[in-house]
Order: C-alpha cells, then sequence, then structure tokens
C-alpha cells in the first residue's frame, strides 16, 4: 500500500514543539519534551513507544482532552491548543473520535444507546444502523456490556467513536485488553475504518507488530519523537502475529 | 402522535437511580415528610385564622371586656359616644351552681345574658333548637357542655341562683365565639363537665346576678383605626366611678389566646420542623453526589471525551437530586393537602368552630415542591462541583494514593498497641474519612436531640404537676365566696364541713403596672405562716410572705420588667380607692399561672378592707363537701385540687401523640442518615473490601467491622447531642412558657436514656437495612475491574 493510497496529501494535523508536565502527587512528570511532527489526511498512523513514552499524554492532547505546557496542535488550519473550554468541548464532539484500551462504555446503557449517546449531539453523526452493522454487532445491538465480550465491547467503543463522523480517530492501545485473535479482529476493524470510510487514524501501542500495518510509523521516547518514517510496505492485517 | 424519548444520557440518569433505589428512597422519604409536614401545617394554619377571622366578623366578636361593679343601663348606653367605640354593650354575667343528680359533684354555670339581636356583640350562634323568645326561664347552652352533660335542647336543667332555685328549659344548643375553648379560668386546660356557659335574658340575669336595672360587664366593639390605650384609658375613666375591676384586651381574652397561642405554634412547627428535614436531605444529597462524582470520574471523563460539556455532565448529576427534590416535594405536597383537610376539621371540631372553611391553596403547593426542588438542585449543585474540576486526560489517569498520615491515636503507642489489627483499620477509617465522619456524626446528634427533647416534655410536665400540686400548692380544696366576708367566717365554714386544716385567703384581681408594662393578675392574701404554700427565689431559697410589701411570680417579673426592690402601682377597682404602689420584696417561681403573694392583712388594709375573706384553703377528706357546700348561697366555687391534677393530666395524654410522631420523624433522618452514609462507605472502599477478602475476612467480618465503626459514631454523636438536646430545651422553656406555663425543660436522666436507646435502635435498623447490600457485593470481581 503506498502513502498515494493510504492519503491524499494534505496535512490533517500538525504538532509544534508540544511539551507537557503534570503533577502526580508529590511528583513532577514530564511527560512530553518538545515534539513536532505532522499528520496527513487518510493516514494509518501508529505511535510506538514503551509504558511512560508519552504516548498517551500526546494522544489526550491531540484529542482535545488536555492542554500542553507549551506547544501548538493544528487541526487542518485551527490551533486547536488556543480553543477555549467551550470550543474544546465543541472539537471533541464533532472533530474527533476516541478508541480506549479499556473500552469505557457506558454499563447501563445497551451497544446501541452507547452509539447513541455520541451521536445524540453530534452535528452530523452517520447512522447508527449501519455502524452497528459495519462493525459487527447488528445482532448485539440491545445487549448490555456485562453480556458481551471485550471484543464486542470494544467494538462498541469504536462505533461510537466513528458513528459522530470525526475528522481523526485516535485510539489509545486499542488491543491492549484483548487476547491476540480479537486482538486482529479489533485492528481489521480500524483499517477498514481507514480504507473504506477514509477516516484518518491514529493508533499508540507498544506491540511494535502492530507497526507493521501503519502507512507512518511514530516512535517515542522518554516524551520524544524518536523515529518519524513512512512505512514503505505496510502488511496487512492477517499477517501480523505477535 | 408526539412521542417522547429520553436522551441518552437522562436514560443513564434513570437507570442509575433504578439501582441505587434504597438511598434514593431513603432522601425521598425525608423530603416527602418535610414537605408534608410543611403544607399540611401551614395549610392548616391558614385555614383556621381564616376560619376564625370569619368566624369573629360574622359574630361580632368584642374587642374589649371590663368587669365592673354594678353599671347602670344608661351609663353603659352613653359609652357609645366616646371616640373610637363602634359598638358599647352592657352585660350580666354570674356564675351559679347547677343542680345535679350527685350531690357530691359541683358543676359551675356561667350565666351570661343576651339580648338575642343581630348586631350584638358576642352574637351566638343557634346549632339545635330555638333561641330564646323571651320567657325568663329559658337558656341557651354552649354546645361543648352540652355535649359533656348529655343534655339536648327541649331538656331542663336546674340551677341555684341567690339562693333560690329555677328549673330552666334549654332553648337552644349554641356556639360563641367567646367561648370557642371553654375554660373557667386560666388554669382549667381541658374542657370538662363541671363548667358550662348559658345564655338567659337580660331579665332573668339580672334576677339571679342581683342587679336590676345594672350591668356588670361592658363589651366593645372598636371603631377601624381607633387607638386602643387611648380608648381604654377613657372607657376606665367613664367607669372609674362604678368600679372597674378587669379590663381584658381580644388578645387576652381566654379562648382567644388559647387559639392564638395554638395557631403560632402551628406556625413555628409548620417553618421549623421542615427546615431540618430539608437540611438533612439536602446533606444526603451533597455527600451523595460528592461520592458518585469520584467515583465517576473515568465515567466523566469518557463524557467529556465524546463532547459533552461540563454544563451537561453536571446537570446529569443536579438532575438527581433536583428529581429527588421534584418527586420528593410533589408527594409531600399532595399528602399534606390530603392530611391538611383532616387537620383543619380536627382543630375545627376541637375548638367547636361551627364555620367550615377548608380551601386548598394550590399556590402553596406549587411553592412547597418549588421549595423542595430549589433547595434540593442546590445540594446537588454543591455536591456535584466536582465534576467541573476533572479534565478528560485526568480522569483517565490512575489516581495518586492519598496522603498517608497518622492519626491521633496512633501518637498514643500504650493505646494503639492493644488495639487488634481490624480494631486499628476502624478507628483510622473514622479519622481519615473527616466528611463522612462528621456527616454521621452531626445526624446522630441531631437525631439524639430531638428524641432527647421529646422524651423530656413529658417528664417535665410530670415534674411541673408534681411541683405545683405537691410541694408548691398543698391544699385539697379552694373554696370561693360571692362576696368578701368577715375573717371570724372561717369558723363557720368549720361547722359546715368537716375539716382537718382551714385557713382564710383574700384573691382579687388588680391591674399591676410598671410605667408602660401591665398585667392583670389576681393577688392572693395569705396568712404569714401559711400552711398551704411553700414559696422558693429564684435562687432556690425559702422566701416568706413579707409583712408588708408583696412576692410576685418570676412570669409576673418579667412581664413587668421589675425585680426585688421595685415599686410597682397597683390599681385599685374600688370607686374612688387611690391605686397604691406596693414594693416587690421577692420573686418566686411558680409553674402553674401568674400571681402575686401578700400578707392577708396587709392587703386588706391596703387595697380592700381590713380584716375580710372572699375563699378558704382547706385540707378536708370529707366525702360530702360538695353536697354540703352546694346549698350555702355565699359560695360561689368549690375546686377540688385533685380533680385539677386529673384535668392536667388528661391534657397531657393528648400530647403523647404528637410525641409519638416525633420519636418516629426523629428516628427516619436518622436511620437516613446513617444507611446512605453506609451504603456511600461500601461504595468507596470496595477495594479495601475486596483485599480483606483475599486475605480471608468472610462477609460477616466485614459488615462488623462496618458496623463497629458506626457505633463508635454513635456513640461520639449521643455525647455530641446531648449539650445539643440541652439547647434545645432551653430554647422550648423560653418558646413554650406563657403566662400559664413556666417550663423549664431541663433533661432528666431518664429522658436521656430513652433517647440514647431509641437513637441506638434506629442506628442498628439502618444497619441491618445495609447488611442486605453486603451480602451483594462481589468483593472479588471488583478487584478484577476498573472502574467503569
Amino acid at each position: 500500500m503506498t502513502m498515494l493510497q493510504a492519503g491524499n496529501g494534505r496535512t490533517i494535523l500538525r504538532c509544534e514543539h508540544l511539551s507537557k508536565s503534570y503533577q502526580m502527587g508529590e511528583i513532577e512528570v514530564k511527560a512530553l519534551q518538545d515534539t513536532s511532527f505532522e499528520i496527513r489526511e487518510g493516514e494509518f498512523v501508529v505511535i510506538l513507544g514503551p509504558s511512560g513514552s508519552g504516548k498517551s499524554t500526546l494522544l489526550n492532547i491531540i484529542g482535545g482532552m488536555d492542554l500542553p505546557t507549551s506547544g501548538k496542535v493544528f487541526l487542518r488550519d485551527e490551533e486547536i491548543t488556543a480553543y477555549s473550554e467551550r470550543e474544546l468541548t465543541e472539537y471533541r464532539r464533532n472533530k474527533v473520535g476516541f478508541v480506549f484500551q479499556f473500552y469505557n462504555i457506558m454499563a447501563n446503557l445497551t451497544a446501541e444507546e452507547n452509539v447513541e449517546l455520541a451521536t445524540e449531539i453530534s452535528k452530523d453523526p452517520l447512522p447508527i444502523g449501519e455502524i452497528l452493522e459495519a462493525v459487527g454487532l447488528a445482532d448485539r445491538r440491545d445487549h448490555f456490556p456485562s453480556q458481551m465480550s471485550g471484543g464486542e465491547q470494544q467494538r462498541v467503543s469504536i462505533a461510537r467513536a466513528v458513528a459522530k463522523n470525526p475528522e481523526i480517530l485516535l485510539c489509545d492501545e486499542p488491543t491492549g485488553a484483548l487476547d491476540f485473535n480479537t486482538g486482529i479482529a479489533i485492528l481489521s476493524l480500524l483499517h477498514k475504518v481507514n480504507r473504506e470510510m477514509g477516516k484518518t487514524v491514529i493508533v499508540i501501542t507498544h506491540n511494535s507488530d502492530i507497526a507493521l500495518m501503519a502507512d507512518r510509523v511514530l516512535r517515542m521516547r522518554s516524551g520524544r519523537i524518536i523515529d518519524d518514517h513512512i512505512n514503505e510496505n505496510p502488511v496487512a492485517v492477517e499477517d501480523i502475529k505477535w | 402522535m408526539v412521542t417522547f424519548r429520553l436522551s441518552k444520557i437522562d436514560t443513564m440518569l434513570a437507570r442509575m437511580i433504578g439501582r441505587s433505589k434504597g438511598q434514593f428512597i431513603a432522601v425521598f422519604t425525608i423530603i416527602t415528610l418535610g414537605i408534608a409536614t410543611f403544607t399540611a401545617m401551614n395549610m392548616t394554619a391558614i385555614n383556621m385564622k381564616t376560619t376564625v377571622e370569619t368566624y369573629y366578623r360574622e359574630n361580632n366578636f368584642a374587642d374589649l371586656f371590663i368587669q365592673t361593679g354594678a353599671v347602670p343601663a344608661q351609663a353603659a348606653e352613653r359609652l357609645a359616644g366616646i371616640d373610637g367605640v363602634k359598638k358599647a354593650m352592657g352585660r350580666v354575667t354570674v356564675e351559679v351552681p347547677m343542680i345535679t343528680d350527685d350531690e357530691n359533684e359541683r358543676v359551675n354555670l356561667r350565666l351570661v345574658t343576651t339580648t338575642g339581636e343581630d348586631d350584638e356583640l358576642n352574637k351566638s350562634t343557634l346549632l339545635k333548637g330555638n333561641m330564646i323568645s323571651g320567657d325568663r326561664n329559658e337558656i341557651l347552652l354552649v354546645e361543648q357542655f352540652a355535649k359533656l352533660r348529655g343534655i339536648d335542647a327541649g331538656d331542663r336543667i336546674k340551677i341555684q341562683a341567690g339562693g333560690v332555685q329555677y328549673t330552666m328549659e334549654v332553648a337552644g344548643i349554641v356556639a360563641n365565639p367567646e367561648y370557642i375553648y371553654l375554660m373557667e379560668n386560666a388554669q382549667s386546660i381541658v374542657a370538662d363537665d363541671t363548667f358550662g356557659v348559658g345564655y338567659v335574658s337580660e331579665q332573668f340575669g339580672r334576677q339571679a346576678a342581683g342587679l336590676p336595672g345594672s350591668y356588670n360587664e361592658i363589651v366593645i366593639g372598636y371603631e377601624e383605626g381607633a387607638d386602643e390605650e387611648a380608648l381604654i384609658e377613657d372607657l376606665e375613666d367613664a367607669l372609674d366611678v362604678y368600679g372597674v375591676k378587669q379590663t381584658i384586651k381580644r388578645k387576652d381574652q381566654l379562648s382567644h389566646s388559647v387559639i392564638d397561642l395554638e395557631l403560632a405554634n402551628l406556625e413555628t412547627m409548620a417553618n421549623s420542623i421542615p427546615i431540618v428535614f430539608l437540611l438533612v436531605a439536602g446533606l444526603i444529597l451533597m455527600m451523595m453526589l460528592s461520592r458518585l462524582v469520584k467515583k465517576d470520574r473515568i465515567k466523566i471523563g469518557i463524557l467529556k471525551a465524546i463532547g459533552y460539556s461540563n454544563r451537561q455532565v453536571l446537570l446529569h448529576y443536579v438532575k438527581y437530586a433536583l428529581i429527588s427534590g421534584f418527586a420528593g416535594g410533589t408527594a409531600g405536597a399532595v399528602l399534606g393537602m390530603a392530611l391538611a383537610g383532616g387537620m383543619t376539621r380536627l382543630y375545627l371540631d376541637f375548638f367547636n368552630i361551627p364555620l367550615l372553611r377548608i380551601e386548598f391553596y394550590y399556590a402553596f403547593l406549587a411553592y412547597a415542591i418549588l421549595l423542595s426542588s430549589a433547595f434540593c438542585a442546590l445540594s446537588g449543585l454543591i455536591g456535584a462541583r466536582g465534576v467541573l474540576k476533572i479534565f478528560p486526560a485526568d480522569s483517565m489517569r490512575t489516581e495518586a494514593p492519598k496522603a498517608g498520615k497518622r492519626i491521633l491515636l496512633e501518637r498514643i503507642p500504650f493505646f494503639w498497641k492493644r488495639l487488634s489489627f481490624s480494631s486499628k483499620m476502624i478507628n483510622k477509617n473514622i479519622f481519615r474519612n473527616k466528611k463522612r465522619t462528621i456527616f454521621v456524626l452531626t445526624g446522630i446528634a441531631v437525631t439524639f436531640a430531638m428524641m432527647l427533647f421529646t422524651f423530656t416534655m413529658p417528664e417535665i410536665m410530670d415534674q411541673m404537676m408534681n411541683e405545683h400540686f405537691t410541694e408548691f400548692q398543698k391544699m385539697d380544696y379552694s373554696i370561693g365566696f360571692r362576696t368578701p366576708v368577715q375573717k371570724t367566717a372561717v369558723r363557720d365554714m368549720e361547722h359546715l364541713i368537716d375539716v382537718d386544716y382551714i385557713e382564710g385567703k383574700l384573691e382579687y384581681p388588680f391591674e399591676l403596672r410598671n410605667g408602660n408594662k401591665k398585667q392583670a393578675v389576681s393577688i392572693i392574701g395569705l396568712n404569714r405562716d401559711t400552711r398551704f404554700y411553700t414559696f422558693q427565689n429564684t435562687d432556690g431559697e425559702i422566701a416568706e410572705i413579707p409583712r408588708k410589701g408583696m412576692l410576685i411570680t418570676e412570669n409576673l417579673a418579667k412581664a413587668l420588667d421589675v425585680g426585688k426592690g421595685d415599686l410597682v402601682l397597683v390599681e385599685s377597682y374600688i370607686p374612688n380607692r387611690d391605686d397604691t404602689y406596693i414594693q416587690v420584696r421577692d420573686v418566686i417561681r411558680q409553674t402553674l399561672g401568674m400571681n402575686a403573694y401578700m400578707d392577708i392583712d396587709a392587703m386588706g388594709e391596703t387595697l380592700l378592707e381590713k380584716n375580710i375573706i372572699n375563699g378558704v384553703y382547706a385540707d378536708s377528706k370529707d366525702p360530702d363537701i360538695n353536697k354540703k357546700l352546694i346549698r350555702a348561697s355565699n359560695v360561689a366555687s368549690v375546686m377540688s385540687v385533685s380533680d385539677i391534677r386529673a384535668m392536667y393530666e388528661e391534657y397531657m395524654a393528648m400530647t403523647f401523640v404528637s410525641i409519638g410522631f416525633m420519636v418516629v420523624f426523629a428516628g427516619i433522618l436518622g436511620f437516613c442518615i446513617v444507611y446512605n452514609a453506609t451504603i456511600v462507605s461500601l461504595g468507596e472502599r470496595e477495594m479495601e473490601f475486596s483485599s480483606l477478602r483475599v486475605l480471608g475476612f468472610t462477609k460477616m467480618e466485614i459488615f462488623f467491622m462496618i458496623v463497629r465503626e458506626n457505633n463508635i459514631i454513635t456513640v461520639m454523636g449521643i455525647l455530641l447531642g446531648i449539650p445539643l438536646g440541652y439547647l434545645l430545651s432551653d430554647y422550648s422553656s423560653a418558646a413554650f412558657s406563657t403566662d400559664i406555663y413556666s417550663v423549664d425543660m431541663s433533661p432528666t436522666s431518664k429522658a436521656l436514656i430513652m433517647a440514647a436507646v431509641f437513637t441506638a435502635v434506629f442506628v442498628f435498623l439502618a444497619q441491618l437495612a445495609t447488611y442486605r447490600k453486603i451480602q451483594k457485593l462481589d468483593f472479588l470481581q471488583a478487584l478484577k475491574n476498573r472502574e467503569s
């Protein structure tokens, strides 16, 4: 898969000299240090790094869930780091879809209701039925999370994120809590969202095998990007093994 | 067709309420009870006020009552010309014995003359039979008395007046605004069948009282905007020549003052009790929501990550409180409305008001619902404001462990080393979770204080009775004469009835003044060495009747703002008799009533006539005392002190119902507080308990840990509640003391014990209710799951 097929060349996301420090009890944590990079529209990007490398912090800032200590983030031409509280809420509502490691779906809502939770407040959502169909949960729409497997719950999480019709999809260790086969199924789904729906997908993981399917790989260590390269020959999901 | 669909965030809320039914119901119950009390009592008070005002207006209830010597009819008519007087009426009032089949029974009937005119002041409302037709031997009986004695219109009764027996036909049964509450005097609290009021023609009344062509009472209706004090002065000046015994304003009129007091108490309770309930509900909601927001950290982060604004997420939690407030307020308002009808009817029946005016003030309903909704919403806002602080990314991070600190007890190694592991954990939990501990502590203290006050009331009332009728006043009988006689009449009494001991007394009403403060009271003249009273001053020392000067009761001293050594002006009713200054020699304690006491000789000499008495006190075991005295023409009243005491005890029995309610209310409060606090504790400490399960603790052992925690807090709460209970009782002493009662509501040891026991019982019940929750919790699963 070439870069041309993966994206249309236009920059969708730009990070400039991002730094982030925060207090954890009595300790100051330097999560990000002067991080800069660009992502193109339609790319499937994997941000790789060990635990504590700053991947989640970076994703949270991109997703408008956190503010950097310094630096800027641009979605297309909009500087999201300059957004007010209300603008950030709008950004999270309409521009970004988030998929968490531990699914984080609402325990007292069904699969369909979980997706509706997001679409009710979105400006231009996708039809819920179609999305549930696309993620393979059409016949589980009335089930509660307690009645679903981990993989199914993660599909709900993906459906919820995608149904908002966001500009970018951010996935924080989406396979971290799943077994191998389920993990592969989820990655396939994310790949489908990227290729068939044209969504820019950013996945953060510590699993280097997952990076093989990416169009672009960013490697992080100690809050810095130590490598940023295009994957000339992305591997098919089914061929990934870990 | 319009379909109503809940948003998903509201669906989550509905299901959250469903999952925490127990807690929701607890809060809902408190709010419902509080609002029901608020609505029922306020609506009843409004209904009663309106009804009483209407009744007074329609029946021309007088504004002023002046008891006088004999006032000629023309003089009474001339009073209408005084500025400010709308209507002036003379009437005759005389008390006569009613002859019954039981010769030992003494029944007093107050005869009041009536003209039967439509614009008559204090007009009666005919309930049964007919008005007086002019026949001199007809009488209209007040309903309460007629009912108690089983007398109906058309029956005949016998009375004795001026030494002559009369048979009277009961023409009709009436209600009168002057006797809505039938009281013979300030000491009679409960209407009984030994005192009644009957309305007779002027002709008959004058004959019975021996007042041809005269009146002995003037009743006045004011013009609108009349200056009452100036008017009273003018009237008293005009009547001075005939002798003014007592001037009673409407506000001091016995029946009216009882109703007024009752309504005032009702209004006070209506507005104070609900506040306690709403405050407790508010605190519970604050605590619940604050804990929920902490527990839902990640959920809140996700909602914000999805794109919900701070406002929307905050509202999600505030709605929980708002729904409790609205639901509880609505249920309470409806319940209160239903109760108000019944309560109003009860009051109207009890007070014998013939009008029935029960209205439902729907605006009040809306107000009650708004009040509880707003209050709860505010509590929710305060409790859930932590939502605003949660940044989505922060919520995803693991929370830093709480800073470890030693509690105070740990610094006492002698004590700390001797505690078991579970005891150490219990103490640490109590002192580390300060907010929750303080909340439960306060709740239990309030519950205990309310119980203490409730149990103190009957104890104190009982003490009051004993004190007054055994230690203060010691006579078996108090016999009053119609007209004063020489002191030597005491010996005549000894011949008439069998007495163990007898003393003469002189008792007359006077108006006492100090500057612009005045009070009408009975001054009682006694032998200086009287055996029938023991006076104690406010320092607890024995006070003797002075040779000159007087002793006054504490409540009288307060009313006149005087103390020991001060001079008080005593206004004499005797025509052409000057008013006199008399020194207050001491201020004494008296539980019931308001009086002044003098040496009988000094009193006679200074205020009336030398060597006279108008009654006697006697100790007597004579079983036929009433029978023997009933035919004595000068004997106006025979009061058995044991009968008076029985009457008070009957009154006290009526208050036990309301005491029962108070205990239940206080108990429910305590139950809800402990229940909610325990549930919150369970939720917050799920991981902690899970770890204990892994270590090998059973569910029962964990339950007992929580029980022991709550027990320690309960004991601390009770100890804290003791001074709070004392404060509440002190406040009540002041609030409940009136001209009639002087209450010292210091809690007794029995009340302390009862309050502690009942508080402990309700706390225990609350803990039992949480046991089921503990049994259901899957502690081990909690260890596997992250919070979601």
